[in-house]
């Protein structure tokens, strides 16, 4: 345990801040994930606590606080922060550093994710949306993470990436290992997998460059006009291949497993199917109750904060959907209101972090949901099946039957 | 009445954007907002005082127009 940024002994922790929470594991009877996470605060955790499972780590269950903890990178830091902590964890670019550095890779990848470069997009999601929906719509039952929640984000990333729309199966396949496997040979291999498919992606853009993202990375000089490093590029590639699939997928298969219990709410976006604006209101609204990803830091040097002393090293996981659901800040957190006007939710984090990719993440949910309604607009679970769920930094389902 | 942002704060939300585009909008480098009309209009203003309130970031403030 004493490889370098690897956390001490919690012999600094107060033994009324040790709370026994495994957020990896789900125990018998929850339906769903989050419950988890909202059983902390119901059961009265203390709002900052320390569980020595998974390697040891603090958790905050305050908004202000996970959203101070995501603005102070000082404090809180990304760089060799995973839990359970990994020795040999690869530095994603630029979540992986914090500014100054971190300015380098976002000012790369910012102009291809504004609202801007993601409404240019709609026309291929819109397409990809229609063709997938039309392939089971006339079957009247689909397994939704495999026909469709698990595609689409990658079929998304195939065209982003400037990569064959033939290479679906494959990435499908190995991204389900990487999201999935628990075996730790199994999930070696496949690292080293998925860095032999960056290396070739990257090393054909430098030959024969696109208008796609991997081909702006590995084309991108610093300002003496010099190429970055090349783990750094193989790094960024990695960030984007873990960062937009299994969010994407999981945060889907929250909204239409709740559009598929809620008439109500099925009316209601059918309603708005012509009227973006108020649809865009009601997605953020599922944004916030639905928020799959609880993020992780690295305290960077002993500290006391909120009267709590941390040590340097020590773990802090950030649960934003605790945060998304804090009575001091929105108003009947636990009520889903498709109009809540205020609505500042974490899901996409908070400061200079933020989900770079939160527009398109948006865009791929409202148009398949647009497109899904329009082809089926009556859906529900299918009783016979129980969905399979797992927990862990991006909760969610491995099934999900619907029928309509 | 006026509507100022604070760019060192701004992260990109673009919320402001799907609130009021008729007053904001974002850039197309880094995607921190602009502040189309600075001076927005009466009819506006709830529309503005929505988005400001739904910065996440707390990177947007209405003062007074007379203010520099």
């Amino acid at each position: 345990m004493n490889a370098p940024y690897f956390p001490g002994p919690h012999d600094h922790v107060p033994e009324h801040l040790i709370v026994d929470f495994d957020f990896f594991h789900i125990p018998e009877g929850v339906s769903d994930p989050t419950e988890i996470w909202h059983g902390l605060v119901k059961h009265g955790a203390p709002p900052i606590f320390y569980t020595p499972r998974n390697g040891g780590h603090w958790v905050f269950l305050r908004y202000p606080d996970i959203v101070e903890a995501y603005r102070n990178h000082e404090q809180f830091s990304t760089y060799q922060s995973p839990v359970p902590p990994m020795a040999q964890y690869p530095v994603l670019q630029p979540n992986g550093v914090d500014p100054p550095q971190h300015d380098v890779f976002r000012k790369i990848l910012a102009p291809l994710f504004t609202p801007l470069a993601v409404r240019r997009m709609t026309d291929g999601l819109q397409h990809r949306a229609e063709r997938l929906i039309s392939g089971f719509a006339d079957k009247g039952r689909c397994d939704f993470i495999k026909e469709y929640a698990s595609q689409f984000p990658t079929s998304t990333f195939l065209e982003l990436f400037g990569l064959a729309e033939d290479r679906l199966p494959e990435f499908l396949r190995i991204s389900d290992t990487f999201f999935r496997s628990t075996d730790t040979d199994v999930r070696a291999a496949n690292m080293v997998e998925i860095y032999e498919v960056l290396e070739g992606l990257f090393r054909e853009k430098e030959r024969n460059p696109g208008k796609d993202i991997a081909s702006t990375v590995v084309q991108a000089r610093d300002a003496e006009g010099n190429a970055y490093p090349w783990i750094d590029i193989l790094n960024c590639g990695f960030l984007l291949f873990v960062a937009g699939l299994d969010t994407v997928t999981n945060t889907m298969a929250y909204v239409w497993r709740y559009l598929a219990t809620s008439r109500d709410a099925r009316q209601k976006f059918r309603d708005r199917l012509d009227d973006p604006a108020a649809f865009m209101v009601a997605i953020e609204e599922l944004m916030r109750i639905n928020a799959v990803s609880s993020i992780y830091r690295r305290v960077t040097h002993d500290v006391t904060f909120k009267g709590v002393q941390f040590r340097q090293n020590d773990r802090v996981v950030l649960p934003n959907t605790v945060a998304n659901r804090d009575g001091a800040v929105f108003k009947d957190p636990q009520t889903i209101d498709l109009d809540r006007p205020v609505n500042n939710h974490v899901t996409f984090g908070v400061g200079p972090h933020r989900c770079i990719g939160s527009h398109l993440a948006k865009r791929e949910i409202m148009i398949s949901l647009q497109e899904w309604l329009r082809q089926i607009p009556d859906f529900e679970l299918d009783p016979a099946e129980q969905p399979s769920i797992f927990g862990g930094p991006v909760m969610g389902f491995e099934t999900l039957k619907l029928r309509w | 009445m006026k509507v100022v942002a604070n760019l060192s704060l701004c992260q990109g939300h673009a919320r402001c954007e799907d609130i009021c585009p008729e007053v904001f909008s974002t850039d197309a480098i880094e995607g921190k907002v602009v502040i189309e009309q600075p001076e927005f209009p009466a009819e506006l203003e709830d529309k503005v005082r929505l988005a400001v309130r739904n910065c996440p970031e707390g990177a947007l403030r209405i003062a007074k127009a007379v203010a520099a």
